[in-house]
């Protein structure tokens, strides 16, 4: 539509009210003053439907009548909603029941903008979402709604008027567009009605005449009201919630320092910031990593903490050093000591018993390791809040109204240890037991103990494995949902009748492409892998060298800058693994079928082929795209029973121990250079036939020779392509790094080792460490080892995506590997760092240009910091999963056979004041044994003596890396419906009843 | 100051005419009436404070004159860097090529260095400074910038000049700013951890320790939208009043033809508290003629008289500026339509 567009040109002399001005205090420092324009037109449309008076009324979203079934409202009306409302109440609007006509006003879209981002994108998202009837009304550029501030009046009040005024249009503009005809009824005019919590701005309105109501007011008499009621974020609308409590409410947090003065303190080096971290032992104790310190910053007791949230961007101030104090060695469980803690009342009593005993807890002198920079939470520069999975405190529910649909206060208690309970308000409480759902929180009161949220939406019951599944995804903020129309639609047209095309000079595909269909090229992958995204050859050269090959499905292809499916990508950042489940990074067309290196089919590919001498001396290097047929696709088992069986001696056979012996080679170089062999729990979930899905054993993953041989030629590969990728893009390759753990990390493990086993652990360089850690041996258990190495993989810091250009030359290296320079090359299908690096190593090799994204810094690291924190999360999803079903394949051992009681051996890893924590390492789990009766504990020596009830026994001690034996049981825990790994000693001592 | 060439007959008609009973000069006014004075304020929205200033235009086609803006900016300085302590004044005066078209680049130069270094010189002296210029003691402060462009030059330059560096200098709003403050818990702990005087190891010089630093760190603007607060002391910025001497009569806004007549001109630069409180602010002779000590009281008291005439009368019409500029044009905006 052409429709001729026009401006009014103000008039010179109304300048002075029609240009905004205003100033800008920049991050330097420096103020500057800003001017816009405006320019006000007569032909803003109203958006109603068919409305006569304005000039293009048909592309108009509200309904002409209004909304016809909110009872107070009986001739319709249309809502008006100001900026606090869209500020705290969103997830009222994006419910799917909630949807009478909405006007948007530009002050209130503009307002929201300035007040919070993801609210702004969130609000727009609304704006066009199906069954919602938003239109955005442009209140300041039409010429009768546009409003001048007035002398002395705060842009708060001038908004509010600007609202206002645009409602009382509104209102004017409806009656005058439905005048009166003569001969027919009065038309029925729709009101308008402005939706505010400000109590002041309604006393306004009503004064002008304008029919306004409060959210709860409105929400309160709609129809669907017992749902959305609990939708609504917990707001201090004074009107419904009984006054009785404000009056004697004390704050029990200190309030937080204004923004500006964070920042002033964090530019003077008096105040510091970070991120928050929860500790997992004991919820009223945290810590924060301040760059400034090489140890992170203790923060001990609530008052400290402050309201900080686990993830929370917050400021601290650092205490003195003679009020530094130490982590305490005792385990605090919130559960258990806030058993008592009434939702409803619990703000009433100032010296109540909860607030005793946690005092008790943090002031108690049983801190005896070594002192911490300590500090507190001054202010919170950025909260991580999202909707958190949860469960309803049964214990919290009034007990009398269990079947009652009233509005009742309860706890709900998030999945995460991490996290503190969350109060809310619901009527649908009774029902909510037992099941998950999501919960997200409002504000944090300084006057109130616990944070205020509300309830989003149910998950299902708990422990169904829907709503466990659900629940982990959402909890570890895993994008889930099917991909959408426009990541597809970038997908070949052909579908997977996709086929390379016959070889020619013409065609694209073909184009600088290496033919090497005709090499014995095969992939070993674990068993039912789909997507496999790599595959290997060897051969030997007429010279005696050998030839040897990594082909790597060749995404980048497929997946081109800067589309949706890329953009996509870039968010997903990685390819989660779940137990039962894949949530893959690209539409599966791709991952398990295009790009998937399939046997006894074309395939496109990105090959690295190394020239080496028998004794793996890379001789040269080059990386060529090209055409593959893979030949087979073995398991890492079959691999090895073909490797080992002498009778076998065609070509295949010969090549894969022709990779076995090179990949030995390079092993061997490789830890001559210092790398570590790093342990982590791994265990393998067998699941049943596809009827039950219910597991039925946990076994330990195991490693077989062709797993190393895969690895090494994939380290191989990574290596080479970051060498030739950093030459070529000094500035922005895409690098991996492993940062060496700073000594202090490794304290506690010395110690330990030193004083429990004799053993030197020599942290000086991962080559020290390693020889170290072989080192630590206990003959007749094998596992011993293991389980150190395990420790000595918590203390080091984990590797990280990083933009060449970003850091110090100095800083690239591969703790862990122990290579000067790393990334990642050969899994372009699961991760997307990996993409990147396909199309660097592309432009590197002169295949493609570089695209212009890749060139710039910033990019490249806001997409590496994206996908760090996709990778760091993808992990902790898969690993909550294994544990999941570990619990779940434990019960179902216990049901089969109740009498057979689970009994394994582990090994102690920590000692508490009044516990320990055991390490079960054939099952892979880590629980935690507390005792009730008091027992003794020397931090010094890691030990705990626990007497022996009864007559004159001697006491036993148990002491870190002692082997114990527990009894494994899973317990549902009844307040928190979680299925919780419960142990109790069996042996040396039987701990029922301590 | 030859701005103009003029002939030696050319100079001897107008001397003679000026020293005539009754004096005449050539476009007919009296010896002591100044050309018309226009004055507008605000004329640049970008700057802090503005006023576009004109004498002498033509009232029939609008042109001609001596035409001068003046602007002021307000930039924020670091006083340990290169800002002073309590905010600075800054001037230059900028001569259009267009006002002097028969002047080298290098004598342009030399002009509105001169015509700077007056202004400079007179409006930041200590005696002037406002007090609001000061952010954040001993750290930061406003740096204010005056500039003032020539556009064009028909007699009487610096009268002209400071008429219009006293408007834009009495619209300038500085901006509100408040004091972001650290919180001082942590300092009281540590002074009374001293006075305690057992420790020793305390008494090291700490990095910690700001009692010596004022507890203000930084500052915050109070109120995005609004243009702020009057420059202090607006009311006191100088006026300046020339008189061109011609043996022993004077005549006052001479245009540029009479200035290249007379030998000597003297520039008296007053600021008023009221009328009968005069400062002389400055005072520059310009140009080769002598004069007798005895005859300088007599113009100073003659030109404190005349200057308190124009300082007045601008005053008067800077308060109506601002009249125009708000209450008028929001009820234009108001009643529109």
């Amino acid at each position: 539509m052409t429709d001729d567009i026009f401006i009014q040109k103000r008039s010179r002399t109304e300048a002075v009210v029609t240009q905004r001005k205003f100033f800008k205090k920049t991050a330097r420092g420096k103020v500057i003053k800003v001017l816009r324009e405006r320019y006000l037109r007569d032909d803003v449309g109203c958006g109603i439907e068919n409305c006569s008076s304005c000039r293009d009324s048909s592309e108009g979203s509200l309904p002409y009548p209004g909304a016809l079934n909110h009872p107070t409202y009986p001739n319709g009306h249309f809502l008006l909603p100001d900026t606090n409302v869209f500020l705290n109440q969103m997830d009222l609007f994006e419910h799917d029941k909630f949807n009478p006509p909405i006007i948007l006003l530009q002050t209130v879209l503009e307002e929201v903008r300035h007040r919070s981002l993801p609210l702004h994108n969130r609000l727009k998202a609304l704006t066009n979402a199906d069954g919602k009837h938003v239109w955005i009304f442009y209140n300041e550029f039409q010429s009768e709604t546009a409003i001048v501030r007035e002398e002395g009046e705060t842009p708060n009040d001038r908004n509010d008027r600007g609202i206002r005024r645009a409602t009382q249009w509104y209102n004017s503009h409806i009656s005058v567009a439905r005048p009166p005809i003569r001969g027919r009824p009065t038309p029925i005019l729709p009101t308008v009605v402005l939706l505010t919590q400000d109590v002041a701005n309604r006393q306004k309105a009503e004064e002008a005449g304008l029919i306004c109501a409060s959210v709860r007011q409105y929400v309160k008499d709609m129809k669907e009201a017992g749902i959305l009621l609990d939708v609504l974020a917990a707001d201090g609308s004074g009107q419904i919630e009984p006054t009785r409590a404000v009056a004697g409410r004390q704050a029990r947090y200190p309030e937080y320092l204004p923004t500006s003065a964070l920042q002033a303190g964090i530019k003077a080096s008096q105040l510091y910031q970070g991120y928050f971290n929860a500790s997992a032992y004991n919820y009223l104790e945290g810590n924060v990593s301040v760059s400034a310190f090489t140890r992170p910053i203790l923060l001990v007791g609530r008052e400290n903490m402050n309201r900080a949230v686990q993830g929370d961007f917050v400021v601290i101030e650092i205490f003195d050093e003679s009020e530094w104090k130490a982590p305490t060695d005792e385990v605090v469980d919130q559960d258990a000591t806030l058993k008592n803690d009434d939702a409803e009342d619990s703000e009433n009593e100032e010296d109540d018993e909860v607030h005793t005993k946690e005092t008790k807890v943090v002031l108690s002198e049983k801190r005896t390791a070594e002192k911490q920079p300590t500090g507190r939470v001054v202010g919170v520069i950025k909260r991580n809040w999202r909707a958190y999975v949860c469960h309803i405190d049964s214990t919290s529910l009034t007990s009398s109204n269990t079947s009652s649909l009233s509005q009742q206060t309860v706890f709900a208690t998030p999945v995460s240890r991490l996290l503190p309970r969350i109060r809310l308000r619901t009527r649908q409480a009774p029902s909510l037991v037992g099941q998950k759902i999501l919960v997200t929180i409002d504000r944090w009161e300084t006057t109130s103990r616990y944070p205020e949220g509300h309830f989003v939406r149910a998950l299902g019951k708990a422990e169904s494995k829907e709503a466990e599944q659900e629940s982990l995804l959402l909890e570890f903020e895993v994008p889930y949902r099917p991909f959408g129309k426009a990541i597809l639609d970038c997908l070949p047209k052909e579908g997977d009748k996709w086929v390379v095309p016959p070889k020619s000079d013409t065609s694209p595909e073909w184009r600088d492409r290496q033919d090497l269909r005709e090499l014995l090229i095969c992939s070993i992958d674990p068993p039912n892998c789909q997507d496999i995204d790599d595959a290997l050859h060897a051969r030997t050269l007429p010279n005696g060298n050998i030839e040897a090959g990594v082909h790597i499905a060749d995404v980048s292809h497929f997946v081109l800058p800067d589309n949706p499916m890329d953009s996509e990508a870039a968010s997903r950042g990685t390819t989660v693994y779940l137990v039962d489940r894949r949530i893959d990074m690209l539409p599966s067309l791709l991952g398990t079928n295009l790009c998937s290196l399939r046997p006894h089919v074309e395939r496109l590919a990105f090959s690295a082929i190394w020239e080496l001498t028998k004794d793996a001396d890379i001789i040269n290097v080059r990386f060529t795209k090209s055409v593959i047929a893979s030949k087979a696709a073995f398991t890492y088992e079959e691999a090895q029973l073909r490797k080992d069986d002498p009778s076998m001696q065609d070509d295949l056979t010969k090549s894969i121990r022709l990779l076995n012996h090179l990949a030995q080679k390079l092993k061997a170089q490789r830890m001559a250079a210092g790398a570590l062999n790093l342990a982590s729990p791994e265990v393998k979930i067998h699941l049943d036939s596809s009827e039950s899905p219910d597991p039925i054993d946990v076994e330990q993953k195991e490693l077989r020779e062709t797993n190393s041989l895969v690895e090494e030629f994939m380290l191989l590969a990574n290596i080479s392509v970051a060498k030739k990728i950093q030459e070529t893009f000094p500035q922005t390759a895409v690098l991996r790094r492993h940062m060496p753990p700073p000594p202090t990390n490794f304290d506690k493990l010395k110690d330990l080792l030193k004083k429990k086993g004799g053993f030197n652990l020599d942290v000086s360089s991962s080559k020290a460490l390693a020889e170290s850690l072989d080192l630590c041996v206990r003959p007749n258990e094998p596992s011993f080892n293991t389980l150190v190495r395990i420790m000595a993989t918590r203390c080091m810091l984990s590797a990280e995506y990083f933009c060449s250009g970003s850091v110090g030359r100095d800083t690239f290296g591969h703790y862990g590997l122990a290579s000067p320079i790393y990334t990642h090359f050969t899994s372009p299908i699961r991760r997307y760092a990996d993409v990147l690096v396909h199309r660097q190593l592309s432009a590197a090799i002169g295949y493609t240009p570089l695209h212009p994204s890749l060139h710039a810094k910033s990019f490249v690291e806001r997409i590496l910091e994206g996908v760090n924190r996709r990778h760091r999360l993808a992990q902790n999803a898969g690993r909550a999963s294994v544990e999941f079903y570990v619990g779940l394949a434990l019960r179902a051992r216990r049901e089969k056979d109740p009498k057979n009681k689970i009994i394994e051996a582990g090994y102690v890893l920590r000692v508490f004041r009044n516990g320990l924590s055991v390490f079960v390492s054939k099952l892979g789990i880590e629980g935690l044994i507390m005792f009730k009766k008091p027992i003794q504990f020397d931090a010094e020596n890691h030990m705990i003596t626990i007497p022996v009830p009864g007559s004159g026994q001697k006491d036993v001690s148990i002491s870190v890396f002692d082997h114990v034996e527990v009894l494994i049981d899973v317990e549902k825990d009844k307040n928190t419906q979680r299925g919780k790994v419960k142990m109790t000693l069996t042996r040396p001592i039987d701990s029922t009843g301590l | 100051m030859a701005t103009t060439s003029l002939s030696k007959a050319e100079k001897s008609y107008i001397q003679a005419g000026l020293l005539a009973t009754p004096p005449q000069r050539i476009d007919g006014r009296d010896l002591f009436d100044f050309r018309t004075v226009a004055l507008e304020t605000g004329v640049a929205p970008l700057s802090n404070g503005s006023a576009r200033l004109n004498i002498g235009k033509d009232p029939q086609d609008g042109g001609g004159g001596t035409g001068v803006i003046a602007a002021t900016k307000l930039e924020v300085e670091n006083v340990e860097e290169d800002g002073t302590d309590g905010g600075r004044l800054v001037c230059s005066v900028t001569c259009s090529p267009a006002a002097y078209p028969h002047l080298s680049p290098g004598a342009l130069d030399d002009l509105q260095q001169d015509m700077t270094t007056i202004l400079h010189q007179t409006l930041s002296h200590p005696s002037l400074h406002p007090a609001n210029l000061g952010i954040l003691p001993r750290k930061k402060a406003w740096l204010l910038n005056l500039d003032v462009v020539v556009l064009s030059d028909a007699g009487n330059v610096y009268d002209a000049l400071f008429m219009a560096a006293r408007a834009a200098l009495y619209d300038t709003k500085v901006p509100r700013t408040r004091l972001v403050e650290m919180h001082s818990t942590k300092i009281a702990q540590k002074s009374w951890n001293t006075t305690d005087g057992m420790d020793v190891d305390q008494s090291a010089p700490s990095g910690l320790d700001t009692r010596q630093a004022p507890p203000a760190q930084d500052f915050d603007l109070v109120d995005y939208w609004d243009e702020g607060e009057e420059l202090d002391g607006r009311t006191r910025w100088p006026v300046s009043i020339t008189l061109n001497i011609v043996s022993s009569s004077y005549f006052l806004d001479g245009n540029l033809q009479e200035e290249a007549a007379v030998p000597l001109r003297i520039l008296l630069v007053f600021s008023f508290l009221d009328v009968n409180a005069p400062t002389v602010q400055a005072t520059r002779m310009l140009g080769s003629g002598e004069i007798q000590l005895d005859q300088i009281k007599s113009l100073l008291s003659d030109g404190q008289k005349y200057a308190w005439e124009i300082f007045s009368s601008l005053t008067a019409k800077l308060k109506d500026e601002d009249v125009r500029r708000t209450l008028k044009d929001r009820e234009r905006f108001v009643t529109r339509q």
